[in-house]
């Protein structure tokens, strides 16, 4: 017990020693608006080496912050083209989504003083395109790409789709595009950067080259590396250190009159736990979404001045079956499962602070589904655990009972093998609950690890596994949320606009489920269905969306096991003024919403 | 040990077994520590053994209770599915400990063989087994293991247990080497040579006796070595993953309860801790107790 004693001192002690360099940050300089500390929740680990491209894997280049983006999108439940002003001060969207007329903001200028203009947008698209966006793409037949991109005026471009085949959210995918200077971006590009687009938007040997040729122009894109930060952000770079990247006040910002902090500093992290402690300490003004045990949470809820705000993450995970295998082809295997499985319990387990659980299968996160279906969420088979049920949809899949324990149709014992990558705390811990409720109700069961996700991925869509975990219903787009489940996973791919079906084991289809469900008493084909999302708008969606649901809620390609919480920690005791609202709790992939509520002027130094 | 040589009768063997256990009874009861230690690797030895007999094959789990701090009813709290530590420490050890003697026995009996037959045989054998050693001396331990861990699953302690011998026994040869070479030297071994005795004679009957503390001593040392070698490599998550695996609950305990953080998820850090101090404590006695039985300098009469 002695030597339990001197661990537990010792541990103290190291806690103490944490805490005590938490408060070095009150001190620093920088005057008026004071320092903001804050993590990249997206990247791990700072390079002093990376350059400060947006890029860049391990780009210096902090989105909000020293990083702008045509405008900010938003985190809307059910239309994606809503965004908060970034370097476009407004837009405007044709009705018929075919073009977005973009105007910049009038006082717009670079770190080094010079102003920004159409030429640095248009240049930035073309950047854009070597690297492959939604609205950028050179891919044929892609939904929602750019056909035409003209300099109406020095502070005007207008943007148009190609109609061949048109997706509702192209003008998100062009407000979401960073920008980046011409006078020190352009040698990147060639000088016939135009011509070759449009050469490899076309057909033949000729476009193919030009495509690769444009691929080629991307790999010196994520390398270029320009001498100097110069940001039309409300920061720019001063240094970077492996303990921390230093950002200070862009004196030419447009807005810079109501940007607080005088100074951002991003602190380096390598884990979760890393974060914890930084957040418990209150050394973090704000940090995104970290996953953390409820002990901790309750833990940085008590740290100076912190708060935890939540909001909508559309984002859901689920259990995803590979319908090839024995014995999860059949339906009924499907849906025992669903009602054996206590998500309540999987969720309180896993992710007790970040999630809630699925309130069924729906295909669509919880939050989401009132906005798209709220008639026919209630209609849906909740799959309430129900051993009895449970019991009776096993047999009627001919599974039987012997000694306890279930056995195949065939006679041969039923091990359900759940995979899930290494390091996913979360989904290994929610795999370890279902695999002791599935014991206990005697299917025997296990879990297997794979090194990482890329792996994870690969071996999946290969594949080798019977069961996994999916994420799912990723929002606001309605075809996004569905393509999950009725998309190049199961068969169904979007080729120039046309869906085609490959059968189980082809063309990246694991999840092998039928070509056509019935609901309602008729058949459907929800690839089919899935693809028209592409093209309808709100009001068109809907009913194709209900119809989606209840196809995934009888069909249980996958089940929904909860939906994601997104957690956002801020603290008062050195700023005010955090939003509470969803719709930008939480921005596009890879952007930082505190840098984009400071360059709004939303967040006020307390003084 | 020149008294192998006088040709034994079956009494006289039992007499010399007798002295040498009661000489073994004597060193330990001088240090208590030392018989502390030799309960301990008892101990373990019995966990590893039976200890996942007491306990059902899916321990049972509380999601009311989870991550709780250590209580009466749970020594070392519950992890993060509610189920009680020491109950994971102990099915566990199996894994561990099983792998952990695997890699000894493969250390020592490798390590041993060659390091004898290089010493003794001298000349081209010696310098062609010795090359090896060295080259497998050069290559290093974990990056290898981990290169090694993308290919092999390692689902079996004796896998696990096999892997990590076939990288341990270059010390051991080099040493053993080293011995032999200098025991060969000695009288006891030229009079043996002078009697006619065979080469396998004098092999097991006078040299490797006269190593035996040095090699029983390594092939504990293999144990703890083993031990941290596995643990360390479940730690870092990249070995499959097995709810009681120690160092997964390590890894677990940091990352995922956030023992560094909160108290209550201690005692999920404090149990796998605990248990590989502990034998690597038991060891450390049952070495130095070895130490003195084997090597009569060191005995204070």
């Amino acid at each position: 017990m002695k030597r339990l004693a001197a661990v537990v001192a010792l541990l103290g002690l190291a806690t103490a020693t944490a805490c005590s360099s938490g408060s070095t940050n009150k001190s620093s300089s920088g005057g008026g608006g004071g320092l903001f500390t804050t993590i990249d929740v997206n990247r791990p680990g700072l390079d002093a080496s990376a350059p400060a491209n947006p890029y860049n894997p391990k780009g210096n280049s902090f989105s909000g912050f020293n990083a702008m983006r045509i405008a900010w999108v938003k985190n809307h439940l059910t239309d994606p083209n809503q965004a908060l002003p970034g370097i476009a001060a407004s837009w405007e969207i044709a009705p018929d989504n075919s073009a977005i007329t973009l105007k910049l903001q009038p006082n717009a200028k670079w770190s080094d003083g010079k102003p920004v203009t159409a030429e640095d947008v248009k240049m930035s698209i073309g950047i854009a395109y070597t690297q492959g966006s939604t609205a950028f793409s050179v891919t044929p037949g892609a939904a929602g790409a750019a056909a035409e991109v003209t300099v109406v005026d020095n502070q005007t471009l207008k943007i148009t789709q190609d109609m061949a085949s048109p997706s509702p959210k192209f003008a998100r995918g062009v407000l979401d595009t960073a920008v980046l200077p011409a006078h020190v971006w352009s040698s990147v590009l060639p000088a016939d950067f135009w011509d070759k687009l449009k050469t490899a938007r076309g057909d033949g040997a000729e476009a193919e080259k030009a495509r690769t040729e444009i691929t080629a122009i991307g790999q010196k894109v994520i390398a270029f590396a320009p001498p100097k930060d110069v940001s039309a952000g409300p920061f720019v770079l001063e240094r970077v250190n492996p303990g921390e990247a230093l950002l200070v006040k862009n004196k030419n910002f447009y807005n810079a009159a109501k940007v607080a902090p005088a100074q951002v500093k991003f602190l380096n992290y390598t884990g979760n736990e890393q974060i914890w402690n930084y957040l418990t300490a209150g050394k973090l003004d704000q940090s995104g979404f970290v996953a953390a045990p409820t002990d901790v949470m309750n833990r940085i809820k008590q740290g100076p001045g912190n708060e935890v705000i939540k909001g909508y993450s559309p984002v859901a995970v689920s259990m995803a079956f590979n319908q090839s295998k024995k014995p999860y082809d059949n339906v009924h295997v499907r849906r025992g499962l669903a009602y054996l499985i206590d998500r309540d319990q999987v969720t309180k387990v896993a992710s007790p602070e970040g999630g809630t659980p699925a309130v069924t299968t729906s295909g669509i996160h919880q939050k989401a589904a009132q906005a798209w279906i709220p008639d026919t969420l209630p209609k849906l088979d909740p799959y309430k655990p129900d051993a009895a049920k449970a019991e009776a949809e096993f047999k009627s899949a001919g599974l039987t009972k012997k000694d306890g324990k279930w056995t195949l149709a065939d006679g041969k014992p039923w091990k359900v093998s759940m995979h899930a990558p290494a390091g996913f705390s979360d989904w290994l811990s929610a795999q370890e609950n279902i695999k002791s409720q599935l014991i206990k109700a005697g299917i025997d069961a296990e879990i297997q690890t794979s090194p990482d996700y890329p792996v994870y991925l690969e071996e999946l869509a290969a594949g080798k596994y019977d069961v996994g975990f999916w994420l799912m219903a990723l929002g606001p787009a309605p075809y996004d949320i569905f393509q999950r489940l009725y998309g190049a996973s199961n068969g169904w791919t979007n080729v120039a606009g046309k869906i085609e079906h490959s059968p189980a084991g082809k063309n990246g289809n694991w999840m092998g489920g039928p070509e056509q469900i019935e609901v309602d008493g008729a058949k459907i084909d929800p690839g089919e269905l899935t693809g028209k999302l592409n093209s309808a708008n709100e009001e068109a969606a809907k009913p194709i969306m209900a119809q989606l649901a209840k196809a995934a809620n009888q069909d249980l390609p996958v089940i929904q096991l909860w939906d994601y919480v997104n957690n956002q920690f801020v603290n008062n005791s050195r700023f005010t003024g955090w939003p509470h609202d969803d719709e930008i709790l939480r921005l596009g992939t890879g952007v930082l919403a505190s840098g984009v509520w400071i360059q709004l002027g939303m967040v006020k130094s307390k003084q | 040990m020149s008294t192998v040589l006088i040709p034994e009768t079956a009494s006289a063997a039992a007499t010399m077994r007798r002295n040498f256990w009661l000489g073994v009874w004597r060193v330990m009861k001088r240090k208590p520590s030392r018989l502390a230690g030799v309960i301990i690797i008892a101990g373990f030895a019995f966990m590893g053994a039976f200890g996942p007999m007491f306990y059902p094959d899916q321990l049972p789990d509380d999601s009311n209770a989870i991550t709780q701090a250590p209580s009466w009813a749970h020594w070392f709290g519950t992890d993060p599915q509610g189920r009680d530590v020491l109950a994971l420490v102990i099915t566990g050890s199996r894994y561990v400990l099983l792998s952990a003697a695997v890699t000894a026995v493969i250390t020592v009996v490798f390590g041993t063989t060659l390091g004898l037959f290089s010493g003794f045989k001298r000349g081209r054998w010696d310098s062609v087994l010795m090359r090896i050693t060295d080259m497998k001396l050069t290559i290093p331990g974990l990056p290898l293991l981990l290169v090694l861990a993308m290919v092999w699953k390692f689902g079996s302690p004796i896998q696990m247990g096999l892997v990590l011998g076939l990288l341990g026994w270059g010390g051991v040869a080099r040493a053993v080497r080293a011995q032999t070479l200098s025991l060969r030297e000695r009288g006891f071994i030229e009079a043996a040579r002078g009697l006619g005795l065979s080469t396998r004679h004098i092999i097991g009957k006078e040299l490797l006796p006269s190593m035996a503390p040095y090699i029983a001593m390594n092939m504990l040392i293999a144990v703890t070595g083993a031990v941290y070698a596995q643990v360390g490599l479940f730690f870092l998550g990249v070995l499959p993953y097995e709810a009681n695996n120690w160092g997964v609950m390590l890894n677990l305990a940091v990352f995922q309860a956030g023992a560094m953080i909160t108290p209550n998820a201690l005692g999920y850090l404090l149990g796998p801790l605990l248990a590989i101090l502990l034998l690597t404590l038991g060891i450390v006695l049952v070495v130095d107790a070895m130490d003195e039985i084997f090597n009569p300098r060191l005995r204070e009469e």
